[in-house]
């Protein structure tokens, strides 16, 4: 089964500013099939192949990476530009981009002109194209990212962006575009009580209509109750802006985000406000006959299994959520009313969002039916939701799907966290954007499958919705030890806890894995090994220069279906058998992009203080020893020179010791747990490395 | 000598290295470099007996989430630490107490609350009697501390120590390992 790669590391390659990362690729030649074709085997077999080598920046000065929207011969780099403008704003500011981008038009535009340059001189061509290229990515940025210019009052980056245009382009479509975009900014400002106008009368109608709220659990209509939450995430989800998700923008958290995630917020405020819905009309009346408790839990699981044919995942979430809160969990007695097949179907609900290998299950589920139009994805045993949907029998109505965004924001979060915003000398660390960018565009994808939702209002419901009363931890405790009194020593949780099939798989960096490794493929369709698709990309656009349409970052994504054959058939679900279990863990085809590896220090004084026994960092693909080393230094907080320290990998019965200059990535044993020793080098001689030999005493 | 696993955990930049470096180390890290996992190891007397406390230092409430359920199972004793300058570090705390509960499934684990950063008192949004609330809610003990300025730190982990030692008296383990220099399996 091993295929040849058709992409070899080269090696890397350091300018003023930049460092890339050079790859060289076989193309391969279409030639006519045999039949269709006289000529001889032998005249073609030499033209087969053609070793090309291409080179993508790995990090750079902003500087650098603005120049990189533009390849060397000037064409569209079509996956760097929507990476950089999908991720720009975590190491610039807009104004300070668009400003780089103006002056490197005006600095090829001058070149131009100079009369040294006649037309005939080579230059010319290159830098025309370089322009053109230019605008075609402010075409991008304007029509994918117009947030960006907003900036009230006065616009300031959109004015100099008129102020360029006037000056170079005149009357081009991108002139034009501005003084549009313009016009609706300020008609926005000046008229901004306009557009609300006629929505005035709202709050009136409202309050006057507050007392004939007609809901009331248990007897509520589910599927409608599930459509009407659906409503309002999906509002919120379409609003949702993927970079506000970022793990610099989002998880910052001592930083105030109100501002700069604000859509991200309010998808998660909605998310709890349904959560403190369920607590609360479980709760608040302790008064009530436990079977008739139990009916309202009842209504929350069939909400619940309603939001699932419609593919929420983001209320069921909130709902299981709710449930499964302390306040509502420990009512032993009410579950215990409950029929068996309503417990079932609570279980499979909630093995949904299970932790368990990593949210697998949920994964899995996004991955099928993400963009899928049915929901008709369940697991072998989930028995009642297999009823159900076979129940709701022929397709017809096709939806669309609201991912849990806690997933998303988790890798995020993962990703900003374990990789360095910048590498050696500062340089910012772009290959962490693409990395990032794989989440956002999946993000993008689901929200272009929101659009499939055709929900009609009801303004009941939203009645019902703001007249529940919230209670706070404390309040809902105390009601539910009112409904049932403590017991102690409280003996078994209820309800049961989910079954786990799999617990020893928790692996290190599954998440990480499964994201990079799931997404990669998500763009192009054929997957061969061990490239990822941006490097595909580019490299296609050396045969088609055109692949890129203005604006078109989200809409030409192919659906995530297709990434789901690759991406985890490496994979076992949760009820099915374990996965090959190797320590070090590599549970897709392609192995992960990255490993987590434990570091330990030692050195030969003896510490009488506390004593680190390991730190953790990140290994990715590429690093060479040095590197590592240097990784490992900083964590570890020593100083001084990686040549002086060696690194070790410890396997059962030996240590490896690691080559001066060996891609790390590829030189560890992933059959082991992935601890590493690093030590000062005994002396220092030249050479002493990769003896492999065990070392002194260890236990 | 008797060992105890502690889990240090709550979101990130509250000071759970922070807390954890000053206690093993001595020393307050200034600056911020997010952690995945770290481990620790220090010995020291409480009321009287030799314990080794085996410290795992973790990656924000958000991150890592992979890798949360395993430290649960594993760790006897749990701090849980927000910033008293963030509040939405406060809340975070709860979903934690919660999952790990579920993950020991007992309703009483070992547990100190600790609002951390409590020299920045000009920046204070938590206020005390909130922590000592949510504490009482917890069924747990709760102090604040600063990292920065050595304030109760060691309260902390003996604290804990002493609620690991009431839960399950005397469960001495196996023969020692040697102190000091690091252990791998
Ligand atoms: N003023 C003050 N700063 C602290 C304190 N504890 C931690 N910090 C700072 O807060 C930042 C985050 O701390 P860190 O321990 O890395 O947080 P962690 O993510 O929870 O491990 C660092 O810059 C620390 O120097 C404290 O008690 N007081
Ligand atoms: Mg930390």
């Amino acid at each position: 089964m091993f295929q040849q790669p058709t992409w070899r590391l080269w090696g890397e390659e350091r300018v003023d500013g930049a460092i890339y990362t050079v790859y060289l690729k076989k193309v391969r030649y279409h030639r006519p099939t045999r039949s269709a074709s006289s000529e001889s085997d032998d005249e073609i077999s030499h033209l087969e192949w053609e070793t090309v080598r291409v080179r993508f920046v790995k990090a750079g000065t902003v500087e650098r990476l603005v120049e990189a929207l533009a390849t060397d011969d000037g064409e569209l780099e079509s996956t760097y530009v929507n990476v950089f403008l999908a991720t720009y704003r975590s190491f610039a500011e807009c104004s300070r981009v668009l400003d780089l981008l103006v002056r490197r038009y005006e600095a090829l535009a001058a070149e131009d002109t100079l009369p040294a340059h006649a037309p005939a001189a080579p230059g010319a061509d290159h830098s025309h194209q370089h322009r053109k290229t230019l605008v075609a990515c402010l075409h991008v940025w304007l029509d994918t990212y117009p947030e960006d210019f907003r900036q009230p009052p006065h616009h300031p980056a959109l004015q100099q962006l008129l102020a360029f245009t006037q000056l170079h382009l005149p009357g081009s479509e991108l002139h034009l575009k501005v003084l549009q975009k313009l016009a609706v900014f300020s008609a926005e400002r000046n008229g901004g009580a306009h557009v609300g106008g006629g929505v005035c009368l709202a709050p009136g109608m409202r309050l006057s209509a507050h007392h004939t709220s007609t809901y009331r659990l248990p007897h509520v209509p589910h599927r409608h109750f599930a459509e009407q939450l659906t409503r309002m995430d999906m509002e919120l989800f379409k609003k949702l802006v993927p970079h506000q998700c970022l793990g610099a923008i989002w998880s910052r958290r001592d930083k105030d985000r109100s501002h700069d995630a604000a859509t991200v917020l309010a998808t998660v405020n909605q998310f709890n406000a349904v959560s403190f819905r369920v607590i609360s009309t479980i709760l608040v009346e302790p008064n009530l006959r436990p079977a008739d408790r139990a009916e309202i839990l009842a209504a929350w699981f069939d909400i619940a299994r309603e939001l699932r044919v419609l593919k929420n995942f983001s209320s069921l979430k909130a709902i299981i959520s709710g449930l499964q809160s302390n306040a509502v969990y420990r009512l032993r007695k009410t579950w215990a009313l409950l029929p068996k097949e309503k417990s079932e179907l609570f279980e499979e609900l909630a093995r949904i969002f299970s932790e368990d290998n990593n949210r697998w299950a949920q994964r899995e589920l996004l991955m099928r039916e993400g963009t899928a139009k049915f929901a008709d994805t369940v697991g072998e045993n989930d028995r009642q939701l297999q009823k159900l949907l076979h129940e709701r029998g022929s397709p017809g109505v096709s939806h669309g799907t609201i991912p849990y965004l806690g997933t998303f924001l988790t890798d995020l979060t993962m990703i900003d966290t374990a990789i360095p915003d910048t590498v050696a000398d500062g340089l910012i660390n772009f290959d962490k954007r693409r990395k990032e960018f794989e989440v956002l565009a999946q993000i993008k994808l689901l929200q272009g499958a929101a659009n499939a939702y055709h929900l009609p209002s009801d303004a009941m419901f939203d009645r019902w919705f703001d007249s529940v009363i919230i209670l706070d931890d404390r309040e809902a405790y105390q009601l539910s030890c009112q409904i049932e009194p403590p017991t102690n020593p409280p003996k078994e949780r209820r309800p049961r806890k989910i079954v786990d099939n799999n617990n020893q798989c928790h692996r290190k960096n599954d998440s990480i894995a499964s994201t990079s490794s799931s997404n990669s493929s998500q763009f192009y369709c054929e997957t061969d090994g061990a490239a990822n698709a941006w490097k595909r990309d580019s490299l296609e656009r050396r045969t088609s220069p055109t692949r890129l349409s203005h604006g078109s970052s989200s809409s030409s994504l192919p659906s995530l279906d297709v990434s789901l054959s690759s991406a985890n058939s490496g994979q076992k679900p949760p009820n099915g058998k374990a996965p090959a279990t190797s320590p070090a863990y590599a549970n897709t085809r392609n192995g992960p992009d990255f490993y987590i590896i434990r570091v330990t220090y030692e050195s030969d004084c003896v510490e009488t203080e506390g004593v680190v026994l390991y730190k953790s960092i990140m290994l990715s693909n590429n690093e060479h020893t040095p590197q590592v080393i240097r990784n490992a230094m900083l964590k570890l907080n020593l100083d001084g020179d990686p040549d002086a320290y060696t690194l070790a990998q410890v396997l059962p019965d030996r240590e490896m010791v690691l080559p001066a200059n060996a891609n790390v990535y590829y030189a560890v044993n992933t059959a082991y747990n992935l601890n590493f020793i690093l030590r000062p080098r005994k002396s220092q001689q030249a050479e002493p490395v990769a003896n492999g030999k065990p070392k002194n005493k260890r236990n | 000598m008797r060992e105890y696993k502690i889990v240090v955990l709550g979101s990130g930049g509250v000071g759970k290295s922070a807390l954890t470096v000053q206690f093993v180390q001595g020393i307050f890290v200034e600056k911020y470099d997010p952690t995945i996992e770290d481990s620790y190891r220090k010995q020291v007397e409480v009321d009287g007996q030799q314990c080794m406390l085996e410290i795992l230092d973790t990656a924000g409430t958000e991150q890592f989430t992979a890798m949360r359920d395993l430290y649960m199972k594993n760790g006897q004793g749990f701090v849980l630490v927000y910033s008293i300058t963030a509040q939405s570090t406060f809340n975070d705390l709860q979903d934690l107490r919660e999952q790990i509960l579920r993950v020991k499934d007992k309703d009483d684990v070992p547990m100190v609350l600790v609002g951390n950063k409590c020299d920045l008192e000009a920046e204070r949004v938590v206020g005390k009697q909130q922590g000592s609330n949510l504490a009482n809610h917890f069924n747990c003990a709760f102090m604040e501390t600063s990292a920065k300025a050595k304030v109760n730190v060691n309260d902390v982990f003996y604290d804990l120590v002493r609620q690991i030692n009431k839960k399950s008296p005397k469960e001495d383990k196996k023969p020692q390992k040697k102190p000091i220099k690091c252990i791998f399996m």
